[in-house]
């Protein structure tokens, strides 16, 4: 594996020196690196299309006001294969080759978290909607920003339902890949449940891209387990909820961390996706008011119009970075990277995402709404108020569906 | 003891899938000498062509297997014929440098093609599955189970009785005593690889039906069925069952008595093992 991505790292560093046109001279310009290919690239493109839009979108509205002049963003994006290593690369040569002046992120938290280095390093502030792992944020680094909300409390709100749910659930399982991000998400459940005085009677870790989840379900079954949090990625969860349902696998509710906001997901289990809950830091929602946008559901419309896919939280959040340092280059009245980085430490503005204001470590706070697929739809079932919308609980059993 | 029974039956069922899975791989490998890395990417291929029979053609994944398999042969045979057989009688390094160049172009073809969209192949029956006491078997991996049964005894059977199967079979143990006999290597090696690659469409279906499809689940189903052919061993078609059978009981039960991060463990402590105590497989012959 690591020939091959070396080969073609080299090929792909050979093309870039030649490659794209200079941005105008004037333009601001942001350079990030995701995933366009390899076996992350269904979440990563999701990031390319979102800057691009909220970019298009920022100069169409007339572009950045610096101190009295308005100039527009240019963007810059590479391809990293879902190769970390090549991520790490990549972001060196944005900062020193290609001098962009800010920086955007990529997907997920192993790749932002050798990514930060370089934003560190070199003092320039790096704007990320796609690692939410506590590991980024907790080694005192003062150029990174996040918008998704902190992986430890991704279950906080569904765990705050399970105790409200009738008949609550007694035994939970907990499983979770064994990548930066799951493991983060594991570590803040399991103090959760214990408050909750909910019993974890199977708490595994199992390897990132498993294919095979029948010894785990058929423990799952043996325990007589009620509600089952996993905390993975979609490959693997497509292949738990396959798996479950040819084992007849039905605890009283499961909830995954990924997938069930993604539309391609949804359709790629069709029925078998029913039922399965998730939780979403974001829904397009008409009273999230946006400057550039108007607000999050005209947002959506838009996004689905161009690029044929409904957007999801990664999305939007990868929309409010680009808005996020368009605001603090505004207030800071230049693009010098460290001042920007004391403004973005400051900014606090409403967007189509949610509240965008940063803590102390770099993150932001945004509460998690637990949703389930309802007859098709993603369907918001519990926030920060209590119940939205009554859950499907306890989810039928597979053969009476 | 239920869930012993239950975890066993899984890896019996696994095991199954595992052998069609391999069973291509072993016979190029033991036939032609080429350790192709390209081989998880045909049983990507494969799935997408049963997705697409299924989602615009109607036709049922198991229906259309054979369809899917005659297709992947096609593919097969011109590929060796067009390219392989340039460097079938190369050093080996060259056979694995271009089937690993095949392997890069195809996953990345797909993604260009089919995007990376997750698919899977749900006709209704897909999760169906048959209760004995307090124990479920699926009954797709049954299916599959019972196809890597026949597919494996009937490809034995075809290099053991049939001219064409004694002819590969001749080319592989002699090629200068073959060819005095009247056999043409370019075809015949043609006529392997396309039905490696048939076996590949095949698994590519099952897997289609049972797991998730998408442009890069290949490299991962080459390396478990390279495990499984040493395992196994690639004189005998028999052996790649055994080895099949042998990863899918060991993963299974290593899944859940060890932990669930340590599949890939025994996986591959198993084939380390192997080529310790028998170089030649669990039904190879010992030097």
């Amino acid at each position: 594996m690591s020939a091959k991505a070396a080969f073609l790292s080299s090929l792909l560093l050979g093309a870039a020196a030649i490659a794209p046109a200079p941005a105008h001279a004037a333009d601001i310009l942001l350079g990030a690196s995701v995933q366009l290919t390899g076996p992350v690239a269904n979440t990563g493109r999701y990031y390319k299309d979102a800057y691009e839009f909220a970019v298009d979108k920022i100069n169409e509205k007339g572009g950045v006001k610096v101190g009295n002049e308005h100039r527009k963003l240019a963007l810059r994006i590479y391809d990293n294969q879902s190769d970390v290593s090549l991520s790490v690369r990549q972001y060196t040569q944005l900062v020193t080759q290609d001098k962009v002046n800010l920086l955007l992120g990529p997907f997920a938290s192993n790749f932002v978290l050798a990514d930060s280095a370089i934003s560190e390093k070199y003092k320039i502030p790096m704007v990320q909607g796609g690692g939410a792992s506590d590991q980024i944020f907790s080694r005192g680094f003062k150029y990174i920003f996040g918008t998704l909300p902190a992986a430890s409390d991704y279950f906080g709100s569904t765990i705050k339902m399970l105790s409200a749910l009738k008949p609550k659930p007694e035994n939970v399982a907990l499983l979770y890949a064994d990548d930066s991000f799951d493991v983060s998400v594991a570590k803040g459940t399991r103090p959760l449940l214990k408050e909750a005085g909910l019993k974890l009677a199977l708490d595994e870790r199992y390897t990132t891209n498993a294919t095979n989840f029948n010894s785990l379900l058929s423990q799952i079954r043996n325990a007589h387990i009620d509600a089952v949090l996993v905390a993975g990625h979609e490959t693997e969860i497509l292949n738990f909820i396959r798996q479950a349902k040819s084992l007849s696998v039905s605890p009283k509710m499961y909830s995954f961390t990924v997938g069930v906001p993604s539309a391609d997901f949804r359709a790629a289990l069709g029925k078998d996706a029913e039922f399965a809950f998730g939780m979403t830091a974001w829904l397009p929602s008409a009273s999230l008011k946006d400057e550039w946008f108007g607000n999050a559901e005209e947002f959506a419309k838009a996004y689905k119009a161009k690029f044929g896919y409904d957007p999801d939280y990664h999305a939007a959040s990868g929309v409010a970075d680009v808005e996020a340092i368009v605001k603090a280059i505004e207030s800071a009245g230049t693009i010098e990277p460290q001042k920007v980085r004391d403004a973005l430490a400051k900014v606090n503005f409403q967007s189509l995402y949610g509240t965008i204001a940063f803590g102390k470590n770099g993150q932001i706070t945004l509460p998690q709404t637990v949703i389930q697929i309802q007859d098709g739809n993603v369907v918001a079932v519990y926030g920060q108020e209590g119940f939205i919308k009554q859950p499907k609980y306890p989810m039928p059993a597979w053969n009476s569906r | 003891m239920d869930l012993l029974i239950q975890v066993l039956i899984n890896g019996v069922l696994l095991g199954g899938f595992y052998a069609i899975m391999a069973l291509g791989l072993a016979l190029v490998w033991g036939v032609l000498n080429i350790v192709n890395l390209a081989h998880g990417a045909f049983i990507m291929l494969g799935a997408y062509l049963s997705w697409y029979l299924y989602e615009y053609g109607g036709i049922d994944p198991f229906i259309g297997l054979p369809l899917n398999a005659v297709i992947m042969f096609a593919v097969g045979y011109a590929m060796q014929r067009g390219l392989l057989n340039l460097i079938v009688r190369a050093p080996m390094f060259n056979t694995l440098l271009i089937t690993f160049g095949i392997e890069v172009v195809l996953t990345y073809l797909a993604q260009l093609v089919f995007s990376a969209d997750f698919r899977t192949i749900n006709p209704p029956y897909a999760g169906n599955n048959t209760t004995l006491g307090s124990v479920v078997i699926p009954d797709v991996r049954l299916f599959a189970f019972g196809a890597a049964i026949v597919l494996t005894l009937g490809m034995w059977v075809f290099l053991l009785r049939t001219k064409l199967g004694r002819a590969i079979r001749a080319t592989a143990q002699n090629l200068v005593a073959a060819r005095l006999y009247g056999v043409e290597p370019r075809h015949l090696y043609a006529m392997t690889f396309g039905i490696g690659i048939g076996l590949a469409g095949a698994a590519g279906a099952l897997y289609g039906v049972t797991s998730q499809i998408n442009p890069y689940i290949g490299a991962s189903l080459t390396a478990k069925s390279f495990a499984i052919s040493i395992i196994g061993g690639l004189e005998n078609p028999l052996g790649v069952i055994v080895g099949g059978l042998a990863l899918g009981i060991i993963e299974s039960l290593a899944l859940l008595y060890v932990g669930a991060t340590f599949g890939d463990v025994a996986t591959f402590g198993v084939l380390v093992l192997v080529l310790i105590v028998r170089p030649t497989g669990l039904l190879g012959r010992t030097a």
